[in-house]
């Protein structure tokens, strides 16, 4: 790239901290016109922060934001997209009961005199967007009839009806089918001639390679590989992603023993868990791999009596369980803490005491009545022994740090005396410290003998916390293997079976026109 | 030991206490021994229904049907003990269950049948006034049952019977709340019901708790209002709902359920009896009363929504301040 070439934008060191966590530091990234720069990095690498600091959501703490060379504030996203940025999120703001046209001039729709809107000018104008962006779309069909893939290309269409020169797509190809993912690189690298800069966030490692000029690596909130240091390749880009310093970071103590804790055999639930079967013995740690929705979420749901068994059996202790409801999941000693604690993990109307009690009331309670004095103790006890901040007993929940309130839902469980627990992404979003202190529990825990299903998409936690791995596709366990035999670059790729599906629908295309 | 659920309950208080002082101020009658007990007969029927109101609220739902249950119920009353000539404690046993079931239908419709409970209880406001008017040919009945006035007027020790009902209920109530599974898995509900249900907690069955608990309270306030008068009438209770509804939202509970605290609803029940209360006294047309009401429902949210900002601007004020 030629240094006389200024780019169209320029993030100069910005660092951005949430309680808890630096998110982004010392960050820098170039977007030049005419480019499409991908970003990658594993879940909680700081590419959100980073997104959302282009788009106007959040502000730096420090560092600066040049466009064309002249340092700018964002203060917010208007203000974003009156300097040209469009971002096409992961959950995208079309309004279905709208029109094609509609959401393409949302908010900013043509006026007549008297302030009505101009609907022949703001069709007209749609369909010129449209057709410059070869989309075959009826500027008045209601969005609520259009597809996933037809919905995130008028989010697009969007984006250059506002005037956008930088386009911002964070994971644009989760819900879409592998023609509409053609259909949307095609459109990018139009769009790309046309001078605008897109930056292209995704963990898909081949669909990035196959479309980006240049990659910017980030791990643990900092540029691990500027654009142009690593190539534009997958392995190149793996090993950036990895990274060296991983090891020291785990500290797994082996307690797996021989003797059966859990046993599945054939478990399909309405929900997506399909013909799953495996076995589960006293302190180990069995983790699930897989892709986002491969259905170890469902999995998960299924052994915790969220969703009824169409067939199979969970057996306990060389008893088949009746699990109607998480009631009876728990009462057979089992223990779900999920992906989003803050959906459905913490009551954010309690205290950490009440937060820690929630799944073991009936211990507390002699004919209806609560004893709190004694359920004060506990949770005085459990915060002592998971090294809970200061007073998080006391206070509520909201007032802690995402690695706090992670530590009040394990101690729910440490409560309820749960001999598996199943921890799907334990360490989303929580900071080193905290995320250590996960682990050392996953080893006292398996050292007394439970038993731990670890979900995670962080693939060197799962590689390393796991005595076995079962990889899940489709809502099955494809394959259980022991993690020496599994590596980083084998999960990762196996997150992109569905790219290397995108790859050989080309390949037998090509065959076909050649024959 | 430090109450867990209500950081809540001063805020509302020290309103109640500013207002009962402004009023005592300003009105010369109002701090009468006749004045005081009248207050608290006042006070009692709206407070009784209002305990009700809050559970439901703190389990997430809302009950808009109690004022038209009590028109209901008091008319069911007044046709066992009069038409039919059934025993007297018999009938009020079976208005309270009565009150109960009505409740139960309530939650279950609302958390089995998935129908918001907005919708089911306003169906309820709707319906339970026709029923009431179907009895009787929709006229009300008078001189029941002599053991019924006593029921409100009686006292004990010089003090009025209701202001006893109100320390027991509260009593109760409170404790309910505070130290019982139950009123933990309300409290629960209210709050998050995803991960109440991924603690093993029943939520419809809890819901339904919360409605039954509501329906039996309001049967309790339906035997009041047949005492008061001694009578039944389909026209009872017109906007009790709302009242009870405006008592709990006064004392700081958050529709939104799980935030909220039994006492603080008693607090507000007495702030907006007193207010009108000095109404009454200064003369006010009964317009007027009711302009102020909605002005000091608007009041006490506004200022329960905004207390972060105006506790940091206060601080601002006096961080500025040269001394």
């Amino acid at each position: 790239m030629p240094p006389s070439d200024p780019p169209l934008w320029d993030v100069v060191s910005v660092s951005k901290a949430y309680p808890g966590v630096l998110a982004n530091d010392r960050v820098s990234i170039r977007l030049m016109a005419g480019r499409i720069h991908g970003l990658m990095g594993e879940n909680g690498c700081g590419k959100s922060t980073l997104i959302r600091l282009l788009s106007g959501v959040d502000r730096p703490d420090s560092g600066e934001i040049r466009r064309n060379g002249t340092p700018v504030t964002l203060n917010n996203p208007t203000e974003a997209r009156a300097y040209g940025v469009a971002t096409v999120f992961q959950e995208f703001s079309i309004v279905g009961s709208l029109t094609v046209a509609e959401n393409v001039f949302l908010g900013r729709w043509p006026r007549k005199r008297l302030g009505l809107i101009d609907w022949d000018a703001m069709n007209s104008r749609t369909r010129e967007v449209l057709a410059q962006l070869d989309i075959d779309l009826d500027p008045q069909a209601l969005t609520s009839t259009l597809s996933v893939a037809e919905q995130q290309l008028i989010e697009i269409a969007k984006a250059v009806a506002a005037n956008a020169q930088l386009i911002i797509l964070d994971e644009p190809t989760t819900a879409l089918g592998l023609d509409e993912i053609a259909l949307l690189h095609s459109l990018l690298r139009r769009m790309r001639a046309k001078g605008h800069a897109i930056l292209y966030v995704s963990h898909r490692l081949d669909e990035v390679t196959a479309l980006v000029d240049e990659v910017t690596i980030l791990r643990n909130g900092r540029v691990m590989s500027a654009a142009g240091e690593t190539a534009v390749q997958v392995d190149a880009i793996v090993s950036a992603m990895i990274g060296e310093d991983v090891k020291d970071h785990y500290p797994k103590d082996r307690n797996a023993s021989a003797d059966l804790v859990m046993e599945v055999r054939g478990m399909s639930s309405a929900r997506g868990a399909r013909n799953v079967s495996f076995a589960l013995h006293r302190g180990e740690v069995l983790g699930l791999g897989g892709v986002l929705g491969s259905g170890r979420t469902e999995i998960a749901r299924a052994l915790f009596g969220l969703d009824p068994l169409t067939s199979g059996v969970i057996a306990m202790a060389g008893k088949p369980l009746r699990l109607r409801s998480p009631a009876d999941a728990i009462a057979a000693g089992l223990a779900l803490v999920t992906e989003n604690r803050k959906t459905d993990g913490l009551f954010f109307n309690f205290d950490g005491r009440a937060n820690i009690s929630s799944a073991s009331l009936l211990q507390f309670a002699t004919f209806g009545f609560l004893d709190l004095k004694r359920e004060s103790e506990e949770a005085r006890r459990l915060a002592r022994l998971l090294e809970l901040s200061q007073g998080a007993v006391d206070k509520s929940v909201r007032a802690l740090s995402g690695g706090n309130q992670q530590k009040v839902v394990l101690a729910r469980w440490l409560l309820s005396q749960a001999r598996v627990l199943i921890l799907d992404e334990p360490t989303q979003g929580i900071d080193v410290g905290a995320k250590l202190a996960v682990y050392r529990l996953i080893n006292a825990l398996t050292a007394q003998g439970c038993a731990i299903v670890l979900i995670s998409s962080d693939h060197d936690e799962l590689l390393a916390m796991s005595d076995r791995i079962a990889v899940v596709r489709h809502g099955t366990i494809t394959d259980i293997r022991m993690p020496k035999d599994l590596t980083h670059a084998d999960l990762v790729r196996a997150d992109l079976a569905r790219a290397d599906l995108v790859r050989a629908a080309t390949d037998q295309n090509a065959e076909k026109s050649l024959a | 030991m430090k109450r867990i659920f209500d950081p809540q309950l001063m805020g509302p208080l020290a309103a109640l206490l500013g207002v009962a002082l402004v009023v005592a101020l300003t009105t010369d009658r109002f701090l009468d021994a006749g004045n005081l007990s009248n207050l608290a007969l006042q006070v009692s029927i709206v407070s009784l229904i209002a305990i009700g109101a809050t559970v439901v609220i703190l389990a997430g739902g809302i009950d808009l049907s109690s004022g038209s249950m009590v028109a209901l119920l008091t008319m069911v009353l007044a046709t066992l003990v009069k038409t039919l000539g059934l025993p007297f404690w018999p009938v009020l046993v079976s208005v309270l269950l009565l009150g109960a079931a009505l409740g139960a239908l309530n939650g279950v419709l609302s958390s089995y049948l998935r129908i918001p409970s907005f919708i089911v209880t306003l169906a309820g406001l709707i319906a339970y006034r026709g029923l009431a008017l179907m009895f009787n040919d929709g006229a009300p009945m008078f001189s029941l049952h002599p053991g019924l006035e006593p029921i409100f007027y009686g006292k004990l020790a010089g003090i009025p019977l209701p202001f006893f009902y109100l320390v027991v209920f509260y009593t109760a109530a409170t404790v309910m709340m505070n130290n019982t599974r139950l009123g933990r898995e309300i409290y629960a509900v209210g709050g998050n019901p995803a991960a109440a249900k991924l603690s093993g907690i029943n939520v419809r069955r809890v819901q339904t708790y919360a409605f039954t608990i509501a329906g039996g309270m309001t049967a309790v306030g339906a035997i009041l209002m047949a005492a008061r008068l001694n009578s039944g009438s389909p026209n009872y209770g017109q906007t009790l709902e709302l009242q009870a509804i405006a008592a709990a939202v006064v004392g700081g509970a958050s529709l939104a359920g799980g935030r909220g605290n039994i006492l603080s609803t008693l607090v507000g029940a007495l702030t907006i009896v007193i207010v009108q209360n000095a109404l009454n006294l200064n003369a006010a047309p009964s317009a007027v009363q009711n302009v102020i009401l909605g002005l000091i429902i608007l009041i006490a949210v506004g200022l329960d929504m905004w207390r972060g900002e105006i506790t940091r601007s206060i601080r601002r004020l006096f961080s500025h301040s040269p001394l």
